[in-house]
């Protein structure tokens, strides 16, 4: 958490006031503070820019791990990190410049620029260029060229006062025209190779660096499975003691009676994960799970006795509000498994024609609404709620129309994934909304709704295990309903019973964060260990090769670092401030100019950094390299949540956008869709990241 | 600070003037230096036997970037006239269909004895390669064209179609034993690649995957899509590349997957001859540029000394030609001598 060196939202103004209460929070942080409002860990995660992104590569993810049989696999995962890798260590260095407010659309043809340069570098090709120098001097000699091209474009920016998307889509012509040229000058060929020449000039020094690739075939770990299965399963519960600590009021005087239950709780745990590990067969994992989730309930809630404040449930209060919403989802809930059992799961018949997809949709989506306008009258009234209601099931008919028309999903099995998925996806949404209105009502009220919640989620894993015809379904994504049931359950239980705490307490606060980021890291392992080793049942079983490439090393840690650079450094506040109001940066004191300049360095540097890894990747760089790519990066760093306008945005965030823009990409083809629609899905994925992140930023604003 | 301002742009502008004027100057230098050389020696020898050639001169007006591509088409146009002792006017106009108009409308002023267009744009060059057969002047389209040099009055057109050249590399995939082919394509909507892949499902005996795969420009996440694209189908075992760099991507992907296909590409590159020497490669179509600047030369030869056509109102076909493992070490060298 990066709480008090960037100010979560808002443009320069609001930033420094904000800055200004973060730092007085900070010298006032000695112990409760009862002055300062807390906000609470959901409203907190809320407002930070990035988390539209998060959720929303979850939900790419998710989609494409439905669909495609590569996206759960080490070899799908090694394929979209490889695009993000280079698109993530651009999109991240540009999302630094565009909180900076300003654009760099040379970055693209730069990265190939200095691929090209460093191999022109290196190449003895006699009279015209082509100096054969030893990398040791060609690659600090194109880092000089990359922190030229920055400088120049940030100076040409600042003193002719032009916008910088004019000044550097000049410099990206020239770029352009410069690779081309100078390829064709210098050897003769729009394909510059190769850097593999450098042979015994420091190539052997260097390629590891930049091209090292791990096999996972070549790698085995046995114990890799209990690994990853405690490295997730510790996490989780960490995380959820994380979010207890940040969420509940702590008691004064901690209450011995919740120990026991915690410690028979944790005991039954245990023996749950021990009886499964040495059972085998549906019926003895069914028992074990059954312990471990009862188990795990009374951990928790005796761990939470111990700790936090007790408090009144308050009486049942199912009002409109609550009670139409709960029906609503838990109808469309049923409905949609109806959809599944009546059409034939085997049949690829195409059932409808194009003319015919109309009219069904059609029929469904005015049905729908005719009913919600009945339900509306006969409660008499015309409140938020109907049009809640309204807009679930316009929207979820509009997608299953969009998917039934675009993904050609047309057969009678196509047809009943779509209306499954979309009235379930309804269904929950409805139940959702339903549990955060109860909150106002009663806690009890709350625990009710996420109680109803978390069984339709268990009717649903069972559902699911019994029906489908995906083997992946029928056991992935099974365990995880069974688990988020549990989470839901648990939450159920605990907000009714416990205090919500109101007030910032430093104490808590940070030990609650330092448990969530263990617990992020332990899973994080768990993952990676998953990802980076195979044992020796997959390779029996001949799996695909995988490799994993150090480029998502160098992704990873320029992501750490342009983090750390605009949460804690002083420049990284600059950053924000020249975004934000630059007159009124420069009246504060910031050195404007040179922070922009330094921005544009940071671009150019970036872009040097994947050329080198392309040119080590790939040995023969195209002249075209890059070129165009620029947009890419810009629409990762806008739906990774920066402002287009400057003054908002996150790194981290760019990241994760970089990862989607790559998700999609091989989305398409993993799912063995037709590649005609990859660019209107793109189009889709941007205008639904815009809306949203703006939707955010909206609710963070009104919520400071 | 004002003055410092303008100063700077201007010194700017200085710059990036005199950067390309150098560069095109050299370049020009470069290449006027060799055609030069060239012709002299060439009309050394054969400016004694020729006597009717001698008075000819020839126009090769086409849409030329003087890339590598058009430079070994340019080698074969100026062997040709070199081989007949004619005078060859070459004259690219960088993709610019109005500079190659201007250029065409000069030559039929001229008085040229033949003129060899490629029609990029049909509509742009037709005013004037229509007025050019009215002169009598004979016509031949290359390259590009193949569909629009009837109804120009042009006597035959010399080049590759897109379709046959599909066919063909169909027709090697069905020797090698392939069932399923992914032709990938680098561009989402280029027609031409399109037709490449079209006329590839026409020959071929099993299945063609047609499908765009990410640009030249973005070869990272070409070879990504190629490997999803293989990962999410195991029937796939063959991969054809509409380019040469899509080719060497589907590669990289076979390779990182561990799977073992019939790869096949288009086009010649450095790194794909050695690709194919090596026999990871089995085949690239060569579309034989070279033959797209001789031929014409010599039919416009032809046609002015002996009134022969050739073709019967048809194209002539230049490609497919085939780079396999047979003769790669072969094509390399001529490559090297800048005639493939």
């Amino acid at each position: 958490m990066s709480d008090t060196a960037v100010p979560d939202v808002g443009n320069s103004d609001a930033n420094a006031a904000a800055a200004a209460a973060d730092a007085m929070a900070a010298t006032l942080a000695g112990g409760a503070d009862e002055r300062l409002a807390y906000r609470g860990v959901f409203q907190r995660l809320f407002v930070r820019p990035e988390i539209g992104a998060i959720v929303g590569a979850a939900a790419i993810w998710a989609f494409f791990w439905a669909v495609s049989r590569e996206f759960g696999t080490a070899g799908g995962m090694s394929s979209i990190l490889d695009v993000s890798a280079t698109l993530g260590i651009m999109a991240v260095a540009v999302s630094l410049l565009m909180i900076g407010g300003e654009f760099d659309l040379s970055s693209g043809a730069a990265t190939g620029t200095f691929a090209i340069i460093t191999i022109l570098l290196v190449k003895d090709v006699g009279d015209l260029g082509g100096a054969g120098l030893s990398l040791w001097i060609a690659i600090p000699l194109s880092l000089l060229f990359a922190l030229g091209l920055g400088w120049i474009n940030g100076m040409m920016v600042e003193r002719t006062g032009l916008p910088s998307f004019i000044v550097t889509l000049a410099t990206f012509f020239v770029l352009r025209g410069f690779k081309l040229g100078f390829s064709k000058l210098i050897i003769d060929n729009l394909t510059v190779g190769r850097i593999s020449e450098a042979q015994g000039r420091g190539y052997e020094f260097w390629e590891p660096i930049f091209a090292t690739v791990w096999i996972r075939n070549e790698h085995q770990l046995e114990a890799r499975d209990a690994i990853y299965t405690i490295g997730i399963l510790g996490g989780l519960a960490l995380l959820a003691f994380a979010v207890a600590e940040l969420n509940f009021a702590r008691r004064d005087k901690l209450n011995p009676g919740g120990l026991p239950i915690f410690g028979a709780g944790v005991a039954g745990v245990i023996a749950g994960i021990l009886y499964m590990h040495n059972s085998d067969g549906v019926s003895a994992n069914s028992i074990a799970a059954a312990i471990i989730g009862v188990a795990g309930l009374a951990a928790f809630v005796g761990f939470c006795m111990w700790r936090y404040e007790r408090q009144e449930a308050g009486s049942l209060q199912l009002d409109a509000s609550v009670s139409k919403l709960l029906a609503a989802g838990v109808i469309a809930s049923v409905l949609a498994m109806a959809f599944a059992v009546v059409f034939d799961v085997d049949s690829q018949e195409p059932v409808l024609d194009l003319v015919g997809a109309l009219r069904w949709p059609f029929v469904i989506a005015a049905g729908a609404y005719a009913a919600f306008r009945a339900f509306q009258k006969s409660a008499g009234d015309s409140n938020t709620q109907s049009q809640t209601l309204i807009n679930v099931s316009s929207i979820a008919a509009a997608s299953a129309f969009t998917m039934y028309a675009f993904m050609f999903m047309t057969t009678e099995q196509g047809l009943r994934s779509i209306l499954f998925g979309v009235t379930m996806l309804a269904g929950l949404i409805l139940l959702a909304i339903a549990a955060g209105n109860a909150g106002r009502n009663s806690p009890i009220t709350r625990g009710l709704v996420l109680t109803v919640f978390s069984a339709v989620l268990v009717a649903l894993a069972f559902f699911i295990r019994s029906q489908s015809a995906s083997v992946k379904f029928r056991s992935e994504l099974f365990s995880v309903l069974l688990v988020s049931a549990l989470v839901f359950f648990v939450w159920a239980v605990c907000s009714t019973m416990f205090t919500q705490r109101r007030f910032q307490e430093a104490k808590a606060d940070g030990f609650g964060t330092t448990l969530a980021q263990v617990g992020g890291a332990a899973i994080a392992v768990g993952i990676i260990i998953k990802l980076l080793f195979t044992t020796q049942a997959e390779l029996d079983a001949g799996i695909a090769r995988a490799g994993f490439r150090i480029s998502i090393l160098w992704f990873l840690g320029f992501s750490l670092f342009a983090t750390w650079l605009l949460g804690r450094t002083k420049f990284g506040s600059w950053i924000f401030a020249v975004g934000g109001n630059k007159q009124a940066a420069r009246q504060v004191g910031v050195p404007a100019a040179r922070t922009k300049t330094q921005l544009f360095m940071i671009v150019s540097v970036a872009a040097w950094l994947v050329g080198l890894l392309l040119a080590f990747r790939l040995d023969t760089v195209q002249s075209v390299a890059g070129n165009g790519l620029e947009f890419e990066y810009i629409i990762a760093a806008v739906v990774g949540g920066t402002l287009l306008t400057g003054g908002y945005g996150s790194a981290f965030g760019a990241a994760i956008g970089a990862i989607i823009v790559a998700m999609t990409k091989q989305g398409i083809p993993s799912a063995r869709w037709n590649s005609d629609w990859r660019f209107a899905f793109l189009g889709i994925i941007l205008l639904t990241a815009v809306i949203a992140n703006n939707f955010i930023k909206t609710k963070a604003e009104e919520s400071r | 600070m004002k003055n410092m301002r303008w100063l700077a742009m201007l010194l700017a502008l200085v710059m990036v003037a005199a950067a390309c004027g150098s560069d095109a100057s050299t370049e020009d230098a470069a290449t006027g230096d060799d055609d030069a050389a060239e012709t002299a020696d060439d009309s050394g020898d054969e400016a004694v036997e020729a006597t009717q050639g001698g008075d000819l001169t020839f126009h090769m007006i086409t849409h030329s970037d003087d890339g590598p591509f058009w430079s070994v088409l340019k080698r074969g146009a100026e062997a040709a006239a070199a081989d007949v002792g004619v005078e060859l006017v070459w004259q690219g106009s960088n993709n610019d269909a109005a500079v190659q108009a201007e250029l065409i409308d000069a030559a039929v002023a001229a008085g040229s004895d033949g003129i060899a267009a490629s029609l990029p744009n049909v509509d742009a060059v037709a005013p004037g390669l229509k007025a050019a057969v009215a002169a009598g002047i004979p016509v031949y389209t290359l390259n590009s064209g193949a569909n629009d040099f009837q109804e120009l009055g042009a006597t035959t057109h010399v080049g590759q179609t897109e379709v046959i050249a599909g066919n063909g590399a169909g027709l090697r995939f069905n020797d090698a034993g392939a069932t399923t082919i992914l032709c990938g394509r680098q561009e989402p909507d280029n027609g031409a690649l399109i037709e490449r892949c079209d006329g590839l499902a026409e020959t071929f005996n099993g299945t063609v995957i047609s499908e765009f795969m990410d640009l030249d420009a973005d070869q990272a996440a070409q070879e990504a899509a190629i490997n999803a694209a293989l990962a999410a189908n195991p029937d796939i075992d063959g991969f054809m590349g509409v380019g040469p760099v899509i080719t060497m991507s589907g590669l990289r992907a076979a390779d990182a997957l561990g799977r073992d296909l019939v790869i096949g590409g288009f086009d010649i590159t450095p790194e794909l001859l050695d690709a194919i020497e090596a026999g990871e490669v089995l085949f690239t179509v060569d579309q034989q540029q070279y033959l797209q600047g001789y031929i014409p030369v010599i039919l416009m030869y032809l046609e002015n000394t002996n009134s022969n056509t050739l073709g019967g109102g048809l194209p002539i076909l230049t490609g497919p030609g085939f780079v396999t493992g047979d003769n790669a070490t072969a094509v390399k060298e001529l490559v090297a001598a800048g005639t493939r």
